[in-house]
């Protein structure tokens, strides 16, 4: 990586050496474009793939063809060359230049050779929760980083549930509230630092918070992705499993399934039926001997666990079926575009006690935060908290493009020149020439300036 | 995944927006002259970037954003001027243009 900086960088400065110094500007203009790919080149490497992209349509494209435009135009690509007799502000200039560059410069190298290489951004990992306990609207859980003495808390909005712990596990300190999952986006991922965590959880139960529930510590790494999956197990308790979820586009064509099995007493499988309709099972008749034509997608996944598959884009009809072949769930005519990930968890409904228990497979679509420096992270910084500026300088480009087309017109600066000549000598006329302009008879004779000067009243002859 | 440091993109900063500095200092042509100005706004691009790589903040993106905007505005506009200039007197050097001095 430096010897690529250090080629780039090289190229760069050559380049801008040689715009400076060719006497035709057809030859500076194009070592001018070589410095500016470099530069793209070296937006590159600084994770900003986007203004790359812009720099080289912009920059290299737009600006620097719009030069060689107008050189060649004007037939301008060399001037005479009138710099002799200000040839001491050259060298001058260079001198201040190089001294500058040693007082600023200086400093930064010697600090690049010697000290211990500059701390580099934390990774960083993503972690989300789900929330797959039946009826569960007032669950929170705290997510805890055990390395770094971060608390990580997740609130219902209006309930307070956890607060910000301050205690003491194995030894090491938690303290202090972190990042929030709202509420209202429960799926989305978040952006914390890669590193060691401690989850907790707690339910309300109304007046009181039960016991917190310690998941076992994880690590998360850097670009990893993670999901908090609380559920309920089969005593009834709040139970919490953290995943890693696959993050990486899928296959060309294809979208990725994930399915977490959150019911605790079922092991849940999915199958595609194709054209049939599964009602209620998958059995063709009622003493089962024989099923319907289907195809198993994903075995039987016991509770807690989580699978993943890659499927064909296209239209299914999706059952979600027990070890017994009850069909538990069904998804008809399930739309499967290509490109997308989808997490689907297993969960059971709320019900009355004793009633039949229904399922369902909830969809936790996450759209995670962009990559630093990707066109979504830039155009979101740029069109939520920069929408003025964007505007205002949408304003400067038509105020730019209205007074380039001002000023292109070609007898556009000599009409405005002939008509503020004529207003000047219109207001510098003494007062008889205007009556006589006017009346159409001439009113003066002689040198009107020498009569003005002599103080002859012009009108009375 | 990047091991280089925000420091010898500065430099390189530096280096590139004085050189742009000399040659509107040395340069009489006055495209030319426009072109070092190009080159210093696209140094304090590159600045802006590697800051905002070293911070993790998208902000410093944005205002490249805005820099490459104001600069391609500033191109159109000067170039046009430099066109009229060039019917006026047939000539884009600055030191035929001595009557701008107030």
């Amino acid at each position: 990586m430096e010897w690529l900086f250090l080629v780039v960088s090289f190229v760069a400065v050559v380049a801008a050496g040689m715009m400076l110094t060719r006497q035709n500007a057809v030859h500076s203009a194009l070592f001018l474009i070589v410095n500016f790919g470099c530069v793209a080149f070296l937006y590159l490497m600084l994770d900003a793939p986007f203004l790359a992209m812009v720099q080289v349509t912009v920059y290299t494209g737009a600006i620097m063809v719009l030069f060689l435009f107008v050189i060649m135009l004007l037939g301008a690509e060399t001037t005479t060359d009138t710099s002799g007799r200000m040839r001491w502000l050259g060298f001058a200039g260079t001198a201040v230049a190089i001294v500058l560059l040693v007082i600023f410069a200086f400093p930064l190298a010697s600090n690049m050779l010697t000290d211990e290489p500059t701390p580099q951004p934390d990774a960083r990992a993503r972690i989300r929760a789900i929330n797959a306990i039946p009826g569960g609207d007032a669950q929170a859980f705290t997510v805890m980083d055990m390395g770094r003495a971060m608390t990580l808390e997740h609130t219902v909005p209006g309930i307070v549930l956890l607060e910000p712990v301050s205690e003491s596990i194995d030894g090491l300190r938690l303290e202090g509230v972190v990042y929030e999952f709202s509420r209202e986006a429960p799926q989305d991922y978040i952006d914390v630092a890669a590193g060691d965590y401690a989850i907790i959880a707690g339910v309300d139960y109304g007046e009181f918070d039960s016991a917190p529930i310690y998941a076992a510590p994880h690590s998360l790494a850097p670009d990893s992705a993670h999901s908090v999956v609380f559920f309920e197990n089969a005593d009834g308790f709040v139970d919490v499993t953290v995943l890693e979820d696959d993050i990486s586009a899928p296959a060309v064509g294809k979208m990725r399934l994930t399915l977490i099995n959150a019911v605790t007493d079922k092991q849940v499988a999915l199958v595609d039926v194709g054209q049939y309709t599964a009602r209620g099972t998958l059995c063709d008749d009622s003493a089962c001997d024989s099923l319907i034509p289907h195809r198993v997608l994903i075995e039987l996944l016991p509770a807690g666990a989580r699978i993943s598959l890659e499927l064909e884009a296209g239209t299914y009809n999706l059952a979600f079926v027990d070890e017994e072949q009850n069909v538990l769930r069904t998804l008809a005519n399930y739309d499967a575009e290509r490109g997308l990930i989808e997490t689907r968890v297993f969960v059971r409904e709320p019900g009355m006690p004793g009633s039949q228990p229904s399922y369902r497979a909830a969809v936790f679509n996450a759209i995670g935060a962009p990559a630093f420096g990707s066109p979504e992270s830039v155009g979101q910084v740029l069109f939520i908290e920069y929408v003025l500026p964007v505007m205002l300088v949408g304003m400067l480009l038509l105020v730019a493009l209205i007074g380039v087309i001002v000023l292109a017109r070609p007898d556009a600066l000599a009409q405005a020149e002939r008509r503020r000549i004529n207003r000047r000598r219109r207001v510098n006329r003494p007062l008889a020439s205007v009556i006589s302009q006017q009346t159409g008879s001439d009113v003066l004779s002689g040198d009107y300036r020498a009569k003005l000067t002599g103080g002859d009243d012009p009108a009375r002859e | 995944m990047n091991p280089i440091g925000a420091e010898p993109y500065i430099v390189l900063s530096m280096v590139l927006f004085l050189m742009g500095a000399l040659g509107v200092l040395m340069r009489r042509n006055a495209i030319l002259l426009f072109m070092s100005v190009e080159l210093m706004l696209n140094s304090a691009n590159l600045a802006f970037v590697a800051f905002a790589r070293e911070w993790g903040q998208v902000n410093g993106h944005i205002f490249v954003f805005f820099v490459m905007t104001v600069a391609a505005a500033e191109v159109a506009v000067g170039l046009a001027l430099i066109v009229n200039i060039f019917r006026e007197r047939q000539s884009i050097n600055i030191d035929d243009l001595q009557q701008m001095q107030g």
